[in-house]
């Protein structure tokens, strides 16, 4: 018998969210969308050709060597030379370079003299990425350089010289799991994720306060089937997961390859991973649903938490390094979990034993919100059936609605009596 | 009634209706301030220190193990754990116990002593950007200081003194200068642009909704008529007491940043509190142009939300603005807060004169006004409009 109450609201609250057009934007075109975007933004990965101005003192063949093939790296694009630095420094004020290379003067001279020779980098620091580009650029051409120099110093031909060049060792660089080392591979699996998580408390909560609002008016009457509240929140967890089961095969697993990113993940895996954080998102959605009282508050309370949200997860800021206040709060949210999981999943190719932390902790989640909401529930809709607060409440309302009616009549009939 | 009263009149009914809903002061107050005291503190440590690192030594002989020897000590790097094997590293890895690590592969000592250069790889798992992008930075740096070490020693034993060898192994050096966050600062990267960021959002949303009530609740008429049916006026004295709670938001963050932590500002407090002042006056500009061209609370609010939460990224403090696509690119001129980022950029962090940042400062004021075209449409909607959930 109630699993036929089940169906029922469930079959219900699926038909009162396609109804709702409201509902429907979070459900389905905000996820529709929302990733395509984010993923469009970050394409690219890294940025490429930074535009840098030079000042070159030195003005010697080693020297313009050493311009010419920084800019022939992918990271830089010299724009400019300089006079002198006050130049230069004009140029970042404008924003038209995000560097300087400064080769001093005496810089051919002491290589001569076979000292070690400095060049001067300065880089703006509005953002990082120019940091690191200006950096790994000309570290990369001074690496490439210093090998011709030791050459060239070794075809002198001094014992113990070459016996230095017996020793060096090697090394190489590599990324793993994220090839390109850029953004769209390091921050769009968490947007995913957060997304899934964030329309659903959107969509669901928006739910609640047009019930509420509904209740208050006291337009909305509930069947014998809302009797038992683990019914209620059976069926509308069973809707809305069935719901969110096309969104998130569209979100976690079209759009990524859509933009060809990695996708190591095994079906098995992420299913097993995605159900747990789907139903905790489901009950958490629920739970504070209950603390919405009309249908567009879910915006003012809701949206800005994505913010520390996507920081919580430490996909950005590391977590070895967050201060454990915030550690602990972060547990909280099933999206924590859900991020750190499926990254690993998706872009690591992690195994379910891999994020089996994680996996649980979603689970747990799951039953703590499953009681929470239950015992909300049971604590709402007890009040209801009693003619107590919200009954008033109501009439209140529906009396105030009526009085402003007929005032506005008033005021009609009497405008209408003047003329 | 005279038009002095009724803008007052509206004023207090803004306040009383401002007093009589919590969900104002949690969206006004506690939201953003929620969000400064998130972020400062999240990243109190500036740079991330002690990240955790492995390694990886199949060689298993005296070379590998001197060059081991030479990887530890770096303040950014900690060398937490030895792993028997690549696979091994790997799985810890997708733990995410540890964020990178060596590989010495077998046969790095006979390739040494064979005068065949060995390699020893540095692993880093990218899906972590930040941790990631600073390991390796040091990893690099401790692998050539590893390789140089054991040069550096054969030099000395050869006679060569410190600036003799320095100038045989490295002949051209790097000396790398960061204008003005020499520390590399990720709070005051990230804080410095989102914080107010936090603030726009709010500011966005809480402006639409509080028009667009006025008309879900049918008492749209009732505030054009206390305003004379003077829209402009209903306008701007509703706004009033949110302009002011929100620039004492904007005044917190300013003090917390420059003040409290001590963040770069060269210019001093003035540019940036009539930026941060400017800001909000755009952002309010914004959402009552939205508010009065789309005639929907729920789709204006939607849209507000959007282009709030899309001015973190499209603002460029994290991801810079050309290395996005060109159609993007185009789009950011559209968002209030990436003339306040400018505007940070040149008056807190470089400290150049304002003339440099006159059009970012003109640009919000344009912002600012931008309701002028439309908000007659705000004046229609407000007397013939019903509410549709």
């Amino acid at each position: 018998m109630w699993f036929k109450d089940m169906l029922d609201v469930s079959g219900k609250e699926l038909r009162k969210t396609v109804s709702d057009v409201g509902v429907l934007v979070f459900f389905i075109i905000v996820p529709l969308l929302y990733p395509l975007l984010y993923a469009y933004l970050y394409g690219r990965e890294v940025v490429r050709e930074v535009p840098v101005a030079v000042v070159d003192d030195c003005r010697s063949t080693t020297s313009r060597e050493f311009i010419r093939k920084s800019d022939a790296t992918p990271d830089l694009k010299v724009i400019s030379y300089c006079a002198d630095m006050e130049e230069a420094r004009n140029l970042i004020h404008r924003h038209k370079a995000y560097g300087i290379i400064y080769i001093p003067a005496e810089f051919e001279k002491t290589l001569a003299e076979g000292r070690q020779a400095t060049i001067n980098l300065y880089c703006d620091m509005s953002g990082l990425l120019y940091y690191k580009a200006l950096l790994s650029g000309c570290t990369m051409v001074s690496l490439d350089m210093n090998r011709d120099i030791q050459m060239v110093r070794l075809s002198g031909l001094s014992d113990w010289e070459k016996d230095v060049m017996t020793m060096p060792i090697e090394n190489e660089y590599v990324t793993m799991f994220n090839p390109a080392n850029g953004f769209q591979g390091f921050l769009i699996p968490a947007v995913l994720i957060l997304v899934l998580q964030q329309t659903l408390v959107l969509g669901v909560a928006m739910m609640a306060g047009t019930e509420n609002e509904r209740r208050r008016k006291g337009e909305l009457i509930l069947g014998s089937e809302y009797d038992n509240p683990i019914t209620v929140l059976g069926g509308k967890a069973l809707a809305y997961l069935l719901v969110y089961g096309f969104t998130a095969t569209y979100v976690l697993c079209f759009v990524p390859w859509l933009f060809n990113m990695p996708q190591l993940w095994q079906l098995p895996t992420l299913v097993a991973f995605i159900v747990p954080f789907l139903l905790a998102s489901i009950f958490f959605a629920i739970s504070i649903s209950f603390f919405v009282r009309d249908r567009e508050s879910c915006f003012l309370l809701f949206v800005f938490v994505s913010v520390p949200l996507i920081f919580m997860s430490g996909i950005s800021w590391p977590t070895s390094n967050m201060p454990s206040f915030w550690r602990t709060l972060a547990q909280l949210f099933p999206s924590t979990h859900g991020v750190n999981g499926f990254a690993r999943i998706n872009t690591a190719g992690a195994l379910l034993q891999d994020v089996r932390h994680e996996c649980l902790a979603l689970w747990i989640q799951t039953a703590v919100y499953f009681m929470l909401s239950l015992l909300i529930y049971e604590r709402m809709y007890r009040s209801e059936k009693m003619p107590g607060f919200e009954f008033v409440l109501a009439v209140r309302t529906r009396v105030r609605k009526d009085l402003r009616e007929v005032k506005r009549d008033l005021k009609a009939v009497r405008s209408h009596l003047k003329k | 009634m005279s038009k002095e009263f009724g803008f007052w009149v509206v004023v207090a009914r803004e306040v009383r209706r401002m007093h009589s809903r919590p969900l104002y002061g949690l969206s006004i107050i506690c939201a953003p301030l929620f969000c400064y005291i998130f972020f400062t503190t999240l990243m109190r440590e500036g740079l991330p220190q002690g990240l955790p690192a492995g390694v990886v030594d199949e060689d298993n002989t005296a070379v590998s193990r001197s060059i081991l020897r030479n990887l530890d000590s770096y303040q950014q790097t900690e060398i937490i754990r030895q792993y028997a094997n690549f696979a091994e590293a790997r799985e810890a890895m997708q733990k995410n116990e540890i964020y990178g690590f060596f590989y010495i592969p077998k046969g790095t000592q006979e390739l040494a002593s064979s005068q065949r250069q060995p390699t020893i790889s540095i692993y880093t798992n990218a899906t972590y950007l930040i941790p990631s992008s600073l390991l390796y930075r040091d990893m690099k740096t401790m692998a050539i200081m590893a390789s140089a070490a054991v040069g550096r020693e054969v030099l000395f034993a050869k006679g060569a003194n410190m600036d003799q060898a320095m100038g045989f192994l490295q002949p051209i050096q790097m000396d790398m200068h960061a204008l003005n966050n020499p520390w590399l600062n990720y709070n005051v990267y990230l804080s410095n642009t989102m914080l107010p960021a936090v603030l726009v959002l709010m500011v966005l949303m809480v402006t639409c909704f509080s028009i667009h009530t006025e008309l879900k609740d049918d008492t749209a008429r009732e505030w054009m008529e206390i305003s004379g049916d003077n829209v402009l006026k209903a306008v701007s004295a509703k706004l009033f007491p949110q302009t002011l709670m929100f620039s004492l938001m904007a005044l917190i963050y300013l003090v917390l940043l420059y003040g409290v932590l001590d963040f770069p500002d060269h210019n001093g407090f003035w540019p940036m509190l009539l930026a941060a002042e400017l800001l909000i006056l755009a952002s309010q500009g914004f959402a009552v142009f939205i508010a009065s061209a789309i005639p929907s609370l729920r789709w204006s609010l939607s849209l507000c939300t959007l282009w709030g939460v899309l001015s973190i990224p499209i603002s460029g403090f994290s991801f810079p603005v050309m290395g996005m696509p060109e159609a993007l690119q185009a789009l950011s001129y559209l968002f209030p807060l990436r003339y306040y980022f400018l505007i940070y950029v040149d008056q807190a962090l470089n400290g150049i004169s304002m003339v440099y940042s006159a059009w970012f400062y003109l640009a919000l004021l344009a912002f600012t006004i931008l309701p002028l075209v439309d908000i007659s449409m705000l004046r229609k909607a407000a007397h013939n409009y019903t509410y549709l959930p």
